[in-house]
């Protein structure tokens, strides 16, 4: 029984069908969950500022300007 | 309701998904290692290295041949033209590690066998530009000066048994061989027979030209010459190779 | 600035770091200079010089180990350490796993280097390390993993960073692909030679599942991560979009597991494996251009920092470089174009245009970001920076364009036939054409070694700068604490 479903799947006729049918919809459900709803957009996007959240000596403005900071020094 | 937060802020629930996103795609390329044999082409001929070739072909890995030479013949008109048949899976059956190659800086070697005296390739391994002038292989002296060196032959063989090449120890191993091989093959696979056989078949061909030395040049000589020679593809017909496809 | 030195260093093991950028560059010129010199054999085949050990045959693993291992994995030891410890605000756990790492990791690639030049190597490219060396360098990995998890785990915040997922992607797939792919039986337990497990058709697809991968996961996925820290930061601007991210992370290390056959066209394995690999190889190029688009958009707003910010140049410039080889990477592994493209120099030209154009540019922009923060000090030069930028890019190009010249020239070659259906060409006219080319390629490639021992000094001289900077502080702290005292 199981590995008539081995068999199955591992013909290639079939395979491709069902890896199709899996990984597709899981694709644009991925993408529909990341992109679909606003509120969830922001949240998400509101994570992109971690890697400034080291700079422990600087304010929150001066993040933004490091670089020209550091230059100018 | 499952968020993407729970995968961001969780470690073992990151790797986890990690690892099945990428095992998918792994398992995929490696399962049908283990169907492989049904695509092997049944043919008859190819058998493991003799131990003179197995040391040439260690000399051939040491030296990074397979860094400018393949062995593997493409079935193409020009390719076919220019080497021979394509190659078959069979015929690397016993290639440990496979020598398939990815760049031809010079011609591919899967079926040189046989085209070129052994005087020819002595010269052509000693100094490559002497018979081909625009070659640029390096020249590769010292096969010649050095001495082979075979005092660890059974380990070598002992250790592809252990891989799964047919190389026999007992005497119904040997038996099996000389059922699959042939009595003549049989006895070259023999382990127990090893030194004695590498010793006699250097002294038959005398691949280097010196009878009275047993340097690397003999092994490599060897190797080469037997490269590709081994599936007499008269007895075939052409369909029947693609039928493992 | 100075006063937090003390803070800073106590947080976050920076001397680790230090040490492995050191010897990325140190590597990386090696590495390169070694490229150079193969490059000059295959033009001129005299600098061969009948020396076994500089032949070209066992000195191209040597750069192949120096650059991909050597410059390549010390760049990301250092890196993913610096970012680790930076976005979750947490020191390495262990000081002493940490120096293992440095350590065994350095040691290995050198015994590696020496043994390949000896000529022992196990004859599969990108893993020609014998056994012996191969279980050094899991164990060192092993620690790399544990360092890695434990300072995700000490975190202080709750979220673990887009940059982390890439670095413990690479450090997962790097652990799977070298174990897999180095089973291998030793002819004794003190001797230096192994055979590979699998024979023929299962050796090669392990092999080139493995080398593909050490490209998709080494290569790209932990530079990726690389880029995911350093382009903000550089920019001092948020990645463009996080959701983004989240898409070109799962979609890559989903999607490049499959694709390691391509590098087997037309050989003698199952076709049904060859067209697999071809599709997925296309589709790849989706999450390949998301991840590219992402970082370049990370500037979108403030393009004038490509015209005042020489290390901006550098990270935008290997992110197009990224974009154009993941381009030419699916071409050419259709059939078609493979059938071409495949054994010539095209693929060598490919690969740099990845290697050095990607790997080696984000890496330098890495590091010209990076190592004034270590060192707590300014970059000595931001013209030599530009000097630099300008001989890396000229190379890579010059080197470039040679190999296409010479691969898909010789491709065409290798197949014309004459009106009577003879073979126009031998093989070793092909070879005769390609001189040339050859000669650019080389040239090319000295041109990108030439930056890179500008960006040496350069790094050298910020070094020095700052070791002047802190003796200078300190004996204004003596004076004070004299003058108090009196």
């Amino acid at each position: 029984m199981l590995t008539d479903a081995w068999h199955w799947l591992t013909d290639l006729g079939n395979s491709k069908i069902a890896a199709l049918l899996i990984f597709f919809p899981l694709f644009v459900a991925i993408i529909w969950y990341v992109y679909s709803n606003k509120q969830r957009s922001q949240r998400l996007e509101s994570y992109k500022y971690m890697p400034f959240q080291d700079d422990e000596t600087e304010t929150n403005d001066e993040k933004v300007s490091e670089n020209e900071q550091s230059r100018s020094e | 309701m499952i968020k993407h937060e729970s995968i961001e802020t969780n470690v073992g629930l990151l790797i986890i998904l990690s690892l099945v996103a990428m095992g998918i795609g792994g398992l995929v390329e490696i399962v049908p290692l283990f169907y492989i044999n049904d695509t092997i082409e049944k043919v008859e001929g190819v058998r493991p290295y003799t131990p003179l070739e197995l040391r040439g072909r260690d000399i051939y890995i040491r030296e990074g041949c397979y860094t400018c030479h393949s062995q593997m013949v493409r079935p193409f008109r020009d390719e076919d033209l220019r080497y021979g048949h394509y190659s078959l899976a069979a015929e690397s059956q016993y290639d440990h590690p496979f020598q398939w190659g990815s760049k031809r800086t010079g011609p591919d070697l899967a079926r040189v066998g046989k085209k070129y005296s052994n005087e020819w390739h002595v010269q052509h391994l000693i100094a490559p530009r002497s018979v081909v002038p625009e070659s640029i292989m390096p020249n590769y002296p010292w096969l010649l000066e050095n001495e082979l060196h075979y005092a660890d032959i059974t380990e070598r063989m002992r250790a592809l048994k252990k891989t799964g090449v047919p190389y026999a120890e007992s005497p119904a191993e040997h038996a099996a061989n000389v059922e699959k091989f042939g009595e003549a093959v049989a006895n070259q696979l023999n382990i127990n027979d090893a030194e004695k056989n590498l010793l006699r078949a250097a002294e038959a061909d005398n691949f280097d030209g010196n009878p009275a030395r047993l340097s690397e040049m003999d092994a490599m000589v060897a190797y080469l010459q037997m490269l590709g020679t081994l599936v007499d593809f008269n007895q075939y017909d052409e369909g029947y190779f693609a039928e493992f496809r | 600035m100075a006063g937090s030195t003390p803070v800073v260093s106590q947080q976050y093991n920076y001397a680790v770091i230090r040490k492995f950028a050191i010897m990325a560059l140190l590597w990386g010129l090696f590495g390169m200079s070694v490229g150079v010199y193969i490059a000059s054999e295959l033009a001129w085949p005299w600098l061969n010089f009948d020396i076994p050990y500089i032949t070209f045959g066992r000195f191209r693993p040597v750069h192949t180990t120096s650059v991909i291992f050597g410059f390549g994995g010390n760049a990301l030891f250092a890196t993913s350490y610096y970012v680790v410890q930076r976005t979750c605000q947490a020191r390495l756990p262990s000081d002493f796993l940490a120096s293992f790492t440095f350590y065994g990791w350095n040691a290995g690639l050198l015994l590696g280097v020496i043994s390949y030049m000896s000529g022992i190597t196990q004859g599969r490219e990108y893993a020609e390390f014998e056994w012996p060396i191969d279980i050094a360098i899991t164990v060192v990995w092993v620690a790399y993993f544990w360092l890695y998890l434990g300072t995700l785990r000490r975190r202080s915040q709750p979220h673990i960073y887009v940059a982390n997922w890439f670095f413990m992607a690479f450090i997962l797939a790097t652990a799977l692909l070298h174990i897999f792919n180095n089973l291998a039986v030793p002819t004794g337990l003190f001797s230096m030679k192994s055979y590979s497990l699998f024979s023929g058709v299962q050796d090669a697809m392990t092999q080139w599942w493995y080398g593909h991968n050490a490209v998709g996961f080494f290569l790209t996925a932990a530079f990726l991560g690389m880029m995911y820290y350093f382009v903000p930061k550089q920019a001092g601007r948020p990645v463009y979009s996080y959701r983004l991210s989240i898409i070109h992370f799962w979609a890559l290390i989903f999607l490049y597991m499959w694709v390691g056959t391509h590098h087997l066209h037309w050989t003698a394995i199952p076709d049904w494996t060859s067209t697999l690999a071809a599709t997925f190889s296309i589709l790849l190029l989706m999450p390949s251009w998301g991840g590219m688009i992402n970082g370049i958009m990370t500037l979108s707003g403030a393009w004038d920092k490509l015209r005042s910010d020489p290390i901006m140049l550098f990270l935008i410039t290997s992110l197009s470089f990224y974009g154009m080889s993941t381009f030419e990477g699916p071409l050419m592994a259709l059939k078609s174009v493979n059938a071409l493209s495949h054994y010539t120099d095209w693929t060598i030209g490919h690969v740099h245009s990845g290697a050095l154009g990607w790997v080696a540019m984000v890496s330098f922009g890495s590091f010209y970001h990076m190592i004034p923060r270590l060192y707590d000090t300014k970059l000595y030069s931001q013209k030599l920076v530009y000097a630099h930028f300008f001989l890396a890019v000229i190379g890579i190009l010059l080197y470039i364009i040679a190999m296409w010249v010479s691969g898909i020239g010789q491709g065409i070659m290798l197949r014309a036939f004459d009106d009577f259906g003879n073979l126009q060409y031998t093989f070793v006219e092909s070879v005769a054409f390609m001189h040339w080319p050859l000669v650019f390629r080389a040239l090319g490639g000295a041109l990108f070694v030439t930056g890179v021992v500008i960006m040496a000094v350069n790094i050298f001289m910020t070094i020095a700068q700052a070791k002047r900077e802190a003796a200078a502080i300190e004996a204004k702290i003596a004076a004070k604490m004299a003058g108090a005292a009196a």
